[in-house]
C-alpha cells in the first residue's frame, strides 16, 4: 500500500515503480521456473565475483594515474552512451505510450508533475539495470574496506539523470523538427545508432584501415601506459567521484540533476500537447499511388503481407539496424583481409557475419510466426498451415538474404572460395533459427518484440547453440579445415533433429498455449 | 431447399459443459439469428463451426461438405467475422483484401476489383490507402466485413456485427446482408440487439446453457411461449430463457 499524500510526486512515482516492477514479475513468472533459477544462479556467480573482488583489493587503494583515469571515463562513457540509448527510446515511450496517460491527464494533477514523474520512473529504469550488477559486483569491497566506493552509485545516478533528461530533450527536438508521426519510429532508430555508437568508436579505427587488430580503447591504454597519454582538465572527476570524493560526487551530481530538471522544465509545459498531438498521430497518410495488382495465391499474399509488416515495425528496424551497424566493421575486416589472400584471417568475422544472420533470422521468424495479429483469419481460411508457415519462413529469411549481401557481396569479390563457405554458413544458421521458430512457436503480440526471448528457454539456448555450432562450422571451412567443419555440422544436425516437431505436434502445442493463455 | 449448416451432437467442455448436444439446421437462403444470454454457448457453437474450435463430439456439415473431414473444403464455402475485427494495424484496407483474397485464393484480377466495389459499398474509398491502426472500432469492424465478403462466401457467420458501429454503418450492414440473402446467400449471425433479430431474420434459435431452447419464425416462437401475437421478441426471449433455467 502506498502511504504518501495522494497525489504528490513521491506518490506518483510509487505507482509508477510499483507497475514497473509488477510488469517485471510477471514477465519473470511467465518465462518459467528454469528462468528464475538462471537469474538466481546469475546473481550468485556475481556476488562470489564480487567477493572475490572484495578479498583482492582489501587494503589496496585504486591509483589516480593517466590509465585508471582513462578507464574511468571509459567505462561512464559506455555506460551513459547505453543510459541514452535507453532513455531516448523510453522518453519516446513517454510520449506515445497512452497507458494510464489519459487518465492522469483527465485528473486535476498538473502535467508537468506527470511528466516529472514519468522521466523519472524512466531514470530508475535506466539505472538500475546498472546499478543492481554494480551492487552484487562492488557492494562485498564497499563493506569490505573501501565504503568510499559507494560513490559508483551517485556516478550511475547521475548518468541516469542526464541521459534521461538528453533522451527526452532530443526526442522534443525530433517532435518539433519532423513531427508527431515520424518521430517514434526515427527516436527508435536513433537510440539503435546511438546505442552502437560506442562499438562503432571503438572500431574506428579498423573502419580508416589502419593497424586492423588495435582498437581505439587499447591504443589509449598503451599510450597511457607509456606515459604519452595526459588526460584533459577533469577528466578525473568520473573516477575520483566513484572513489567516494564528496566534490567531484557532487559536480557530476549537480550536472545529472540540473540536465534533468532543465529538459522536465523545458518540456513541462508542452508535455500534455505532445502527447495529446501523438494519439492518432502514427497512423499512416493516405497513400496517393494507385493500388499495386493483387498478389495471386496464398504463398506469395502471405509473403507481401509480412514483408510490409516487417517494414512497418519501427522496434524491428531499429533492432535490425543495429546487428547491420555490426556487419559494417566486420564486412571492411573481410575486405582488408580479403585483400592479403589469407583465408584463414577472414574465419573469425565470417563465423561472426553468419552467427548474427541467424539472430536477424530468429527475430524476423518470431515475428512473422509467433507475433500473427490475426490468427483465427489464417485458421478459418482454406489454406493449408503449412503453405502459411513456408510462406511466412520464407518472409522472414528475405531480408536476412539481402542483408547478407553486404558482407558476402564485398568477400567474393576477393575471395570467392571464403565468399561461397560464408555464404553456406550463414544460410544455415539463418534457415535453421527460421525453422526452430516454426517448431517452436510462442504466440505473442507484436508490441512483444523485445520480450520475444520469453518463450521456451530450450528452444531459445538451442537456437543460439546451433547458430555458435553453424559460426564454428563456417568459420572452419573458411579456415581450410573442411574435415574439421563436419563435425559442429554433425552436433547441430542432432540437435535439430531433436527440436524437431511435426504439423500435428505444432497444432497441438498452439492449442495448449491458447488454452494456458485463457 | 437445400441446407447451409447442419449441427449434430455438437459437445463442447472447457472447465465446465459450454455447448451441451446442440442440434441446428439452418436453410441455404436464409437469415439466421443466434441469441442467448452472455456464456450461453453462442460463440463457441460458431467457433466449432467455422473450424477455429475442436468440438469434443458431434458433426458439421457446411453444404453438404463434412467439416472434420473436409476442413479446407468447409472452410472455402464460409466467411467467419468475429465481434473484434481480424485485421492487421499496420495494413491498409486495401492490402489487407488483398491478403483475404489469397488466403481464399481469389483471381487477383477479380479480387481487386471487388475489393474496390466493397470499400466503396462501406464508404471506405477515401481511407483505402491509410493503415488501419487509426480506425474507429465500426470502421474496423468494417474492414473485417469487407474482408468476410471478398471471396463470396455461400455461407457468412457474424458473431455480433453490430457491435461498434454508429446508427448509418449499422444500418448499411444490416442492408448489406438483407441483400446478400435475397441474392442466395446464407447468414448466420448472434445479436444482442434483439430488434435486429426481429427485424432481420428468418428464423431465430434460442441458445442457453449451451442448449437450443427453442428455434423458429417470430410467430413460432411466441407459440412455443405461449404469447400472443404482439408481444415482441424480448418478451419470448426472456420468457423462454427463465423457462430454459428453471
Amino acid at each position: 500500500m502506498i502511504r504518501f499524500q495522494p497525489a504528490s510526486i513521491p506518490w506518483l512515482l510509487a505507482h509508477e515503480l510499483r507497475l514497473t516492477w509488477r510488469g517485471f514479475v510477471s514477465g519473470r513468472k511467465s518465462r518459467g521456473p528454469v528462468s528464475m533459477i538462471a537469474l538466481a544462479v546469475l546473481v550468485v556467480m556475481a556476488l562470489i565475483a564480487g567477493v572475490s573482488i572484495a578479498l583482492a583489493v582489501h587494503g589496496r587503494q585504486i591509483p589516480i594515474v593517466p590509465l585508471s583515469i582513462a578507464i574511468g571515463d571509459f567505462v561512464l562513457a559506455v555506460i551513459l552512451t547505453l543510459m541514452l540509448s535507453t532513455g531516448l527510446a523510453a522518453a519516446a515511450d513517454v510520449l506515445y505510450e497512452r497507458g494510464d496517460l489519459d487518465l492522469l491527464f483527465s485528473s486535476p494533477i498538473a502535467p508537468r508533475k506527470v511528466l516529472f514523474v514519468r522521466a523519472l520512473g524512466v531514470a530508475v529504469n535506466a539505472a538500475t539495470w546498472f546499478v543492481i550488477p554494480a551492487l552484487l559486483l562492488v557492494g562485498p569491497s564497499i563493506v569490505h574496506g573501501h565504503p568510499g566506493w559507494a560513490g559508483l552509485f551517485g556516478v550511475l545516478a547521475a548518468a541516469s539523470l542526464a541521459a534521461t533528461g538528453l533522451g527526452l530533450l532530443l526526442a522534443m527536438a525530433l517532435f518539433s523538427l519532423i513531427g508527431p508521426r515520424r518521430t517514434r519510429t526515427v527516436a527508435q532508430v536513433l537510440a539503435a545508432l546511438i546505442g552502437a555508437a560506442f562499438f562503432l568508436a571503438t572500431q574506428f579505427r579498423n573502419l580508416l584501415g589502419k593497424q586492423a587488430s588495435e582498437s581505439l580503447f587499447a591504443h589509449i591504454a598503451r599510450a597511457a601506459a607509456d606515459g604519452r597519454f595526459k588526460p584533459p582538465p577533469h577528466a578525473d572527476l568520473p573516477l575520483r567521484a566513484a572513489l567516494g570524493q564528496p566534490i567531484p560526487l557532487l559536480i557530476l551530481l549537480a550536472i545529472g540533476v540540473g540536465i534533468f530538471l532543465v529538459a522536465v522544465r523545458a518540456l513541462g509545459r508542452r508535455f500534455a500537447d505532445a502527447a495529446a498531438a501523438t494519439q492518432g498521430a502514427e497512423h499512416h497518410k493516405a497513400a496517393r499511388r494507385p493500388a499495386r495488382a493483387f498478389a495471386a495465391g496464398a504463398f506469395r499474399a502471405t509473403v507481401r503481407k509480412e514483408l510490409r509488416l516487417i517494414g512497418r515495425d519501427a522496434a524491428l528496424i531499429s533492432q535490425v539496424l543495429l546487428r547491420v551497424l555490426y556487419m559494417v566493421p566486420l564486412a571492411l575486416v573481410l575486405a582488408r583481409a580479403g585483400t592479403h589472400q589469407q583465408a584463414w584471417t577472414l574465419a573469425g568475422p565470417a563465423a561472426a557475419v553468419a552467427f548474427l544472420a541467424g539472430q536477424v533470422a530468429g527475430s524476423l521468424a518470431w515475428l512473422t510466426l509467433s507475433a500473427e495479429d490475426a490468427p483465427d483469419l489464417l485458421a478459418v481460411s482454406p489454406t493449408p498451415m503449412a503453405t502459411l508457415r513456408r510462406a511466412k519462413l520464407f518472409a522472414a529469411l528475405t531480408p536476412v538474404a539481402a542483408l547478407l549481401a553486404i558482407p558476402i557481396g564485398v568477400l567474393a569479390w576477393y575471395h570467392p572460395l571464403a565468399a561461397l563457405w560464408t555464404a553456406i554458413g550463414a544460410g544455415l544458421t539463418a534457415w535453421s533459427a527460421g525453422l526452430i521458430n516454426v517448431w517452436h512457436q510462442k504466440p505473442g503480440r507484436r508490441a512483444d518484440f523485445r520480450r520475444r526471448r520469453s518463450g521456451s528457454v530450450l528452444a531459445n539456448l538451442a537456437e543460439i547453440g546451433i547458430a555458435f555450432l553453424f559460426a564454428a562450422a563456417t568459420a572452419l571451412a573458411v579456415a581450410g579445415w573442411l574435415v574439421w567443419a563436419v563435425i559442429p555440422l554433425i552436433v547441430a544436425g542432432a540437435l535439430m533433429m531433436a527440436l524437431r516437431r511435426t504439423d500435428e505436434q505444432i497444432a497441438a502445442a498452439l492449442r495448449a498455449a491458447a488454452r494456458s493463455s485463457n | 431447399m437445400t441446407e447451409a449448416l447442419i449441427v449434430r451432437g455438437l459437445n463442447k467442455t472447457f472447465a465446465k459443459p459450454a455447448v451441451m448436444d446442440l442440434d441446428l439446421t439452418v436453410r441455404a437462403g436464409e437469415l439466421y439469428a443466434l441469441l442467448g444470454p452472455n456464456g450461453a454457448g453462442k460463440t463457441t457453437t460458431l467457433r466449432m463451426v467455422a473450424g477455429l474450435t475442436r468440438p469434443d463430439k458431434g458433426e458439421v456439415e457446411i453444404f453438404g461438405v463434412d467439416a472434420r473431414k473436409d476442413p479446407a473444403g468447409a472452410k472455402a464455402l464460409l466467411a467467419w467475422a468475429p465481434d473484434e475485427a481480424m485485421i492487421y494495424d499496420k495494413l491498409t484496407p486495401m492490402e489487407y483484401l488483398e491478403f483475404v483474397a489469397g488466403l481464399w485464393n481469389i483471381e487477383p484480377r477479380a479480387a481487386k476489383a471487388r475489393a474496390e466495389a466493397l470499400l466503396e459499398q462501406l464508404g471506405l474509398t477515401a481511407e483505402a490507402g491509410r493503415w488501419c491502426e487509426g480506425f474507429s472500432r465500426g470502421m474496423k469492424q468494417k474492414v473485417a466485413l469487407a474482408g468476410a465478403l471478398i471471396h463470396e462466401p455461400k455461407l457468412l457467420i457474424l458473431d455480433e456485427p453490430l457491435t461498434g458501429l454508429d446508427a448509418a454503418a449499422a444500418r448499411l450492414v444490416k442492408d448489406m446482408l438483407r441483400a446478400r440473402v435475397d441474392a442466395g446467400g446464407t447468414v448466420i449471425l448472434t445479436t444482442h440487439i434483439l430488434e435486429v433479430a426481429e427485424r432481420m431474420a428468418d428464423r431465430i434459435g434460442i441458445i442457453a446453457g449451451g442448449r437450443l431452447l427453442a428455434e423458429g419464425s417470430l410467430e413460432d416462437l411466441r407459440g412455443m411461449a405461449g404469447q400472443a401475437s404482439g408481444r415482441t421478441l424480448e418478451d419470448v426471449f426472456l420468457q423462454l430463457t427463465a423457462e430454459g433455467h428453471a
